[in-house]
């Protein structure tokens, strides 16, 4: 009996040092610092109201400006450049956009509002639309993410609909992951998805936003991998690598994950393979809805949408 | 008896719908975690015909409904317009707005 609570004192210690480094991981490379913070509540110029997507170009950061239906173009120092959708036609004009996506020069924008997706110039002038409201193929409940693949076909997070659809680049259908309106905390089911990420190999990430995890989709559509919290079901938390709402997502330049952790104000990075690397975010006495949205420039250089402050961050890391 | 005609037909108007003035519905929403949330629901209402303002509190759970003038909803179909943008109704206060 005693040999027997020396094995099972043995093996509680061994679960308890896997678990500990498992699901409490400390960051494995130099910390972030915030350099520059632009932007205010308003609606001129450099003001926001609402900031809920970010993304960058080889020399621009285009940010959502939800509440003010618009996206806003800045230098990487934060200088307004120009804004996009607030002119044209009613087809022409943003209404509630989201997260972005940039790929071949153009300008990709979820519009939450319209429930399309509509594409721009990277100066502004827009190209086309796609999709219409509704449940079936190729159409949206609140698009809230966008990602484009090597062939320029498109994976939308359609956010109300609890699924990722692909698109042809004209916007025909070719598959969806998650079913229509069901919630679901298995593999390749969704809890209101809000974002989506292509790295180079095609690999597809996920923002399963209120399933507190990332999932993984390789180019055969086959669910490859999922993170966040123990066993990546739902269980949500302030500690590395677990999240509390996952509203964002956009892979660096070396191919690995950075995730807006919303309910804990923060980005998280990871390995594409899902192993925690580091952790950075401000505070705010207001509430911790500080990092909504994420980008990464060529330089590597993180921006990130604030959406308590109404504000963009810009971080870079200190030298490795 | 004159007097008495205009003041009866003054009251009747006052109370008809024509002079009622709108209505704040204050809803306790369970599960409003984020931005994306809460455009679902403020989506939902602005598309719903009589409601002239829907205002969300994140941090509290709470959305804001101020509706036209003389437009009124019933607790049911608040919870189905909040059940529709695939949240649940928790509670509900109700508030006549002042002309």
């Amino acid at each position: 009996m005693r040999k027997f609570g020396s094995y099972f004192l043995i093996v509680l210690v061994i679960f308890a040092v896997f678990a500990y480094l498992t699901w409490f991981p400390s960051p494995l490379e130099p910390p972030y610092k915030l350099i520059k913070i632009w932007g205010e509540k308003g609606t001129a110029s450099g003001q926001f109201n609402d900031p809920t997507g970010i993304v960058v170009s080889e020399d621009h950061v285009f940010v959502s400006d939800a509440r003010n239906s618009r996206i806003q173009v800045f230098d990487f120092d934060g200088h307004f450049q120009y804004e996009i959708g607030t002119s044209g036609s009613e087809a022409e004009r943003l209404q509630r956009p989201m997260n972005l996506g940039i790929h071949d020069a153009k300008l990709y924008v979820t519009d939450y509002w319209s429930d399309q997706l509509k594409i721009y110039s990277l100066g502004g002038k827009f190209i086309n639309s796609i999709g219409k409201p509704g449940t079936g193929s190729g159409e949206f409940n609140s698009p809230g993410g966008i990602a484009i693949d090597s062939k320029s076909n498109l994976y939308i997070a359609d956010f109300l609909n609890q699924r990722i659809q692909k698109l042809t680049p004209q916007g025909k259908f070719i598959r969806q992951w998650g079913q229509t309106g069901k919630t679901g905390i298995l593999s390749g089911q969704f809890n209101y998805p809000t974002d989506t990420a292509i790295d180079a190999d095609d690999n597809l990430y996920i923002a399963d936003g209120y399933n507190d995890r990332v999932q993984v989709i390789s180019p055969e559509g086959e669910i490859v991998h999922k993170w966040g919290g123990p066993f990546a079901i739902n269980i949500f938390g302030p500690f590395n690598g677990w999240f509390a709402t996952v509203t964002g997502i956009a892979i660096g330049p070396e191919g690995n994950v950075f995730v807006a952790d919303f309910y804990n104000g923060r980005i998280q990075k990871f390995s594409s393979g899902g192993i925690f690397l580091n952790v950075f975010g401000i505070n705010s006495a207001e509430s911790a809805h500080t990092a909504i949205a994420v980008a990464v420039a060529h330089d590597g250089s993180v921006f990130v949408a604030d959406y308590t402050n109404n504000q963009v961050q810009k971080w870079v890391q200190d030298e490795k | 008896m004159k007097q008495v005609l205009l003041l009866i037909l003054f009251v009747v108007l006052w109370s008809s719908p024509v002079f009622a003035a709108g209505k704040q519905y204050d809803l306790r929403v369970d599960g409003l975690a984020c931005p994306f949330c809460a455009y679902g629901i403020e989506k939902r209402f602005s598309k719903t015909e009589g409601v002239a303002n829907v205002e969300i509190d994140l941090k509290n759970g709470l959305v804001v409904v101020k509706t036209t003038d003389g437009k009124s909803f019933t607790e049911d179909q608040l919870r189905n317009i909040v059940k529709d943008a695939g949240f649940t109704m928790k509670s509900m206060s109700e508030n006549s707005l002042g002309k």
